[in-house]
């Protein structure tokens, strides 16, 4: 039923392009780019999360907030190269229900990150104090959702049944 | 180096206690998810205490920023453990390949930049309160820490396309070499 759109779009020069260059700087790099990019978005996000869960109590809670723009360049980062990588392999990860998992597990962990934002950081007097139980509830799903979506996003290379229509 | 890398293949490829899992449905993929979770933990705790070394946050204390490194190097110990599952299931595909050439030596210098920081740079960054630069000397090891390893896992990642392979006959695969 979806095999005319991915057959259009396997043709279309950009996907033939991540799919059968042979430089260094085509499939490689932009799966590298993805790579660094989870370091930073689940890595920093885990750093925060540790911080209200408890751990380094001495850091000042708000000057979290400065590492704010490092892990939404991290999840840009890999937004971009995340859709460039689909093109290449539309009907890799549209056929398997692992890639609409990790989806989920995305959605959850920017919800998580939403809501820890308004919830932890709209309180200026919380840098040396205890996170209420909801922020800290929080930064448990935001732990488990980043750690679900490395998972499902590895598990990508494992599970699919169908590489290209074409 | 020929002669060390076909008793490193022999050696390693004699340990069999894992393999029956690695070579299982699950084990290969179950290691390679936390390696990447290993990943997150060292590059997400490692590399906020270093961009609070070069600049970042300033308001934080060194030594308070400090204490999330034991979860950086959780996130190293379930990656060198997971590593070693990889290189001992199929040695030939990282002894021949010139990506984990370049990881191990990235992993190398990486390690003398931790010596260097802890023998010389921490006794001093320590003490530093809120609001106060590091050093330039802590600063450059910062700067050095985020770019070697943000190189490991380059090299890391690049590790499938240098795959040395047998090619018997066969055209050599995509950016892989064949091993003679």
């Amino acid at each position: 039923m979806l095999d005319p759109f991915f057959i259009w779009l396997e043709t279309t020069a950009l996907s033939v392009w991540v799919r059968e260059a042979t430089e260094v700087y085509a499939f490689p790099s932009i799966l590298s780019l993805h790579t660094i990019g989870m370091g930073f978005v689940a890595g920093m996000s885990a750093a925060m999360n540790l911080r209200i869960l408890g751990v380094a109590a001495f850091v000042p809670l708000m000057e979290f907030k400065r590492f704010f723009p490092v892990l939404w360049a991290g999840f840009w980062l890999n937004a971009v190269s995340g859709v460039v990588l689909l093109i290449g392999y539309p009907t890799k990860a549209l056929t398997n229900p692992m890639f609409y998992l990790k989806l989920v597990f995305i959605g959850l962990g920017i919800l998580c990150l939403r809501s820890i934002r308004k919830s932890v950081f709209s309180d200026e007097d919380l840098d040396f104090q205890a996170v209420p139980r909801r922020g800290r509830l929080w930064a448990g799903a935001s732990l488990a959702c980043w750690t679900g979506a490395i998972f499902a996003g590895r598990l990508l290379a494992y599970t699919y049944s169908k590489l290209t229509t074409i | 180096m020929h002669e060390f890398q076909a008793w490193l293949w022999s050696t390693l490829g004699s340990i069999h206690i894992v393999r029956p899992f690695m070579t299982s449905a699950w084990g290969w993929p179950i290691c390679e998810s936390l390696h990447f979770v290993g990943l997150s933990m060292l590059i997400g705790c490692v590399g906020t205490f270093d961009l609070r070394l070069v600049g970042m946050a300033k308001r934080v204390p060194i030594a308070a920023m400090h204490r999330l490194i034991p979860w950086g190097i959780a996130g190293y110990v379930i990656n060198v453990i997971t590593g070693s599952m990889f290189l001992v299931t199929t040695p030939d595909q990282y002894i021949y390949n010139p990506s984990f050439h370049f990881k191990i030596l990235f992993m190398i210098i990486a390690g003398i930049n931790v010596a260097v920081f802890y023998l010389a740079a921490f006794g001093q960054v320590k003490t530093l309160g809120s609001g106060v630069q590091a050093p330039l000397f802590a600063r450059v090891i910062g700067g050095a820490s985020l770019f070697l390893w943000t190189g490991v896992i380059v090299f890391g990642r690049m590790l499938t396309f240098y795959r040395p392979n047998p090619c018997n006959g066969e055209p050599e695969g995509f950016l892989s070499v064949c091993l003679k």
